[in-house]
């Protein structure tokens, strides 16, 4: 069976200050949904992974400041998808795991008030949960959002090249959900990203992973360097999370090859986790298997 | 109180699956930042190009980009340069018989004022304090003490020396490295507790403030160290030789785990190595494994295996061997080599009874090693 990823160019959805023109995302949200999921009536496409009732995080990616994070009119603007397709607004949750790192990517915190809940784990009274979760290689405390807030997620993490995982993504993303990611950086972070991806409690509550690729960070990531920071203008959409990542490797690829920069393997840093995660069944990680659907919205 | 604990009581609420984000997010308290780590600059890194960093106080030289950190958890890359995040930071202080360290060799029946922050470079599955060492800083709470105070309150304590263990000094270098000069100038003595996963050049430089460490070698083979304790061996044996070559008290530990390290050839090993590298006169002690953490599947030690692992050790000729974690056992008492005499009755942490005249043998005038005034 071929997992499908839909690739979404919105040229022009980033102004010439780096500002995001709305209207352009939300086409882009709205068209990447539909070639995704296949309803006509887009309220329905989001149905099909969601229920009414379902508390649904949006698992974002901030530790990179405000250059090179989740920001705020992506997440918000997916947020309100959602919403409008019928799942309550106090029942969404935007997170990361620190109130720090999400008001450097620009966010403004709310508990308490009107419109989104958005929030870090480090929220007094959130804090992880105190059971320890061991599988395979993963011995980490959850973040309680992750454990008992929500029953659905979304990984909407920023497309970056990764100094150990070689790209981090969907799927990295969800370190983000563990009390001590920097324990599994050995490796290339192999097995680390596929085994916490299969525990339960991401395995069962993830539902879409979409790669912010608006601007994408090709090279020496995961941290900002405006020189090699590609205005790429995109959105990535699959169900198939190794699939998601698989093309957003391919896309940095192209990227570091148009600069002349060498590949990945080349660098000694090629991500293998998502052999691993195909080998676990996660999903596919292979260009026979994975079938890309690129428009421009 | 352990923090999760203190925000139950302190009312944190309970969180209830599937009972829905409003009633939970109305009792929530304000945003408050959870931690006020420090920003010292680090010692031991190199800076590279494009605000990168490489670490150099650990075998695992982390290269670190801006805003990332290491993989012990507590020192982070901040446009370039590198600091630590729990200076002066400490989450667990303890008064502490020394015999609990275990430090079998090195003033006996005193006290240590015992600190520890945050974080560990490795990742032992079978780590007994894994709460605070496998946390970052920003997720447990922290004592303010500055070295200074730290020292104020060794005296306050009647603690001739000061321990930095419980997680993993190498972690908090600059900490344990500032206090154990500040312990010096009072006349207060400085041991540390750590799996020697750390580089010669701060190894070296960290003898010349202490005066005693315990290395916890947790196998002798690379396997085990890949597998349960993410880390490398042959860095911690160079630690070992590097302790001894100084004027510092070296003691270690040898935690026995059914199955993993427990193989009398393994022992053997580790034991010839020892006398080739070191002699016979270093302590080492073989403790008790207990299930714990991620390695709740297995045993705990049975006596045989330790009593083995003994007898290895004594037949191949180290003088000072212990077996730690079974209160009352003869092995937790030190025997002279020369004549066989117990020179330190010991049940638990307790000493009952010390037959050393200015640290030689009663019985028959032996020299018996180690620090005792």
């Amino acid at each position: 069976m071929v997992s499908k990823v839909v690739l979404i160019r919105g040229k022009g959805v980033l102004n010439g200050d780096g500002d995001i023109d709305q209207k352009k995302l939300l086409s882009m949200y709205t068209r990447g949904i539909q070639a995704l999921l296949n309803q006509q009536n887009p309220k329905e496409n989001l149905l099909l992974l969601f229920r009414r009732n379902d508390k649904v995080g949006i698992k974002i990616n901030t530790i990179a400041g405000k250059m090179l994070s989740t920001r705020p009119e992506v997440s918000l603007s997916l947020a309100k998808l959602l919403s409008g397709s019928g799942i309550q607004q106090k029942n969404i949750i935007i997170w990361d795991r620190t109130n720090r790192e999400l008001r450097a990517a620009g966010y403004r915190l709310n508990i308490k008030g009107s419109g989104y809940a958005i929030f870090g784990t480090d929220t007094r009274g959130v804090d992880y949960n105190p059971r320890l979760i061991s599988h395979l290689n993963i011995g980490s405390l959850f973040s309680s959002i992750q454990s008992d807030w929500i029953t659905s997620s979304i990984s909407l993490a920023v497309l970056k090249d990764h100094g150990m995982a070689g790209v981090t993504a969907g799927m990295k993303n969800y370190f983000g959900t563990i009390h001590n990611p920097n324990k599994y950086h050995d490796f290339n972070c192999d097995p680390f990203v596929a085994d916490l991806f299969e525990t339960k409690l991401i395995m069962k509550k993830h539902k879409l992973s979409i790669l912010d690729s608006l601007v994408v960070q090709y090279h020496r990531g995961p941290s900002y360097h405006a020189r090699w920071a590609e205005k790429y203008e995109a959105l990535i959409f699959s169900l198939d999370p190794v699939a998601a990542d698989f093309v957003g490797w391919q896309v940095i690829e192209k990227l570091r090859a148009k600069k002349g920069l060498p590949t990945l393997k080349e660098e000694d840093r090629e991500p293998t986790y998502l052999k691993t995660a195909e080998k676990k069944g996660l999903g596919k990680a292979n260009r026979r298997e994975v079938k890309i659907i690129e428009e421009e919205a | 109180m352990k923090r999760r604990q203190f925000f139950k009581t302190a009312g944190g609420i309970s969180l209830v699956a599937g009972s829905g984000l409003e009633p939970l997010l109305m009792n929530l308290y304000a945003f408050e930042e959870k931690a006020n780590l420090s920003k010292v600059e680090a010692l031991y890194y190199k800076k590279l190009s494009d605000r990168e960093i490489e670490c150099l106080l650990c075998p695992r030289y982390c290269k670190l980009g801006d805003k990332e950190r290491g993989y012990c958890g507590v020192r982070e890359n901040m446009g370039g340069t590198y600091y630590t995040l729990v200076y002066g930071k400490a989450c667990s202080i303890n008064v502490d018989p020394i015999e609990k360290k275990p430090f079998f060799h090195f003033l006996p029946r005193t006290n240590a004022l015992s600190i520890a922050t945050a974080g560990c470079n490795v990742n032992c599955k079978f780590c007994q304090n894994w709460e605070i060492s496998q946390a970052r800083p920003e997720q447990v709470e922290h004592y303010d003490i500055p070295p200074s105070e730290v020292v104020d309150l060794a005296k306050k304590y009647s603690c001739p020396s000061i321990a930095y263990t419980y997680t993993e000094p190498v972690i908090f270098y600059e900490y344990m490295y500032d206090t154990s000069k500040e312990a010096r100038l009072k006349g207060i003595k400085n041991t540390v507790v750590t799996g020697g996963h750390i580089n010669p050049e701060p190894l070296e430089e960290l003898t010349k403030v202490v005066d005693a460490i315990k290395i916890d070698l947790k196998a002798f083979t690379q396997d085990f160290y890949t597998s349960y304790v993410r880390g490398e061996l042959q860095p911690v044996l160079d630690a070992i030789k590097i302790v001894h070559k100084s004027t510092v008290w070296l003691e270690i530990v040898y935690l026995v785990i059914p199955t993993l390290n427990d193989s009398p050839n393994e022992i053997q090993n580790l034991c010839r190595w020892i006398m080739k590298e070191i002699g016979p006169d270093v302590p080492l002690h073989f403790s008790r494994f207990f299930p714990m953490y991620l390695i709740k599947n297995l045993p705990h030690t049975p006596l045989s295996t330790l009593e083995k692992a003994y007898k290895i050790a004594l037949s191949e000729g180290l003088h000072y061997v212990y077996l730690g974690n079974i209160p009352s056992h003869r092995a937790e008492s030190t025997y002279c080599p020369n004549c066989k005499n117990k020179v330190i009755q010991r049940i638990g942490y307790q000493i009952k009874k010390i037959e050393l005249k200015e640290g030689k043998c009663k019985f028959c005038s032996n020299p018996i090693p180690g620090v005792w005034t």
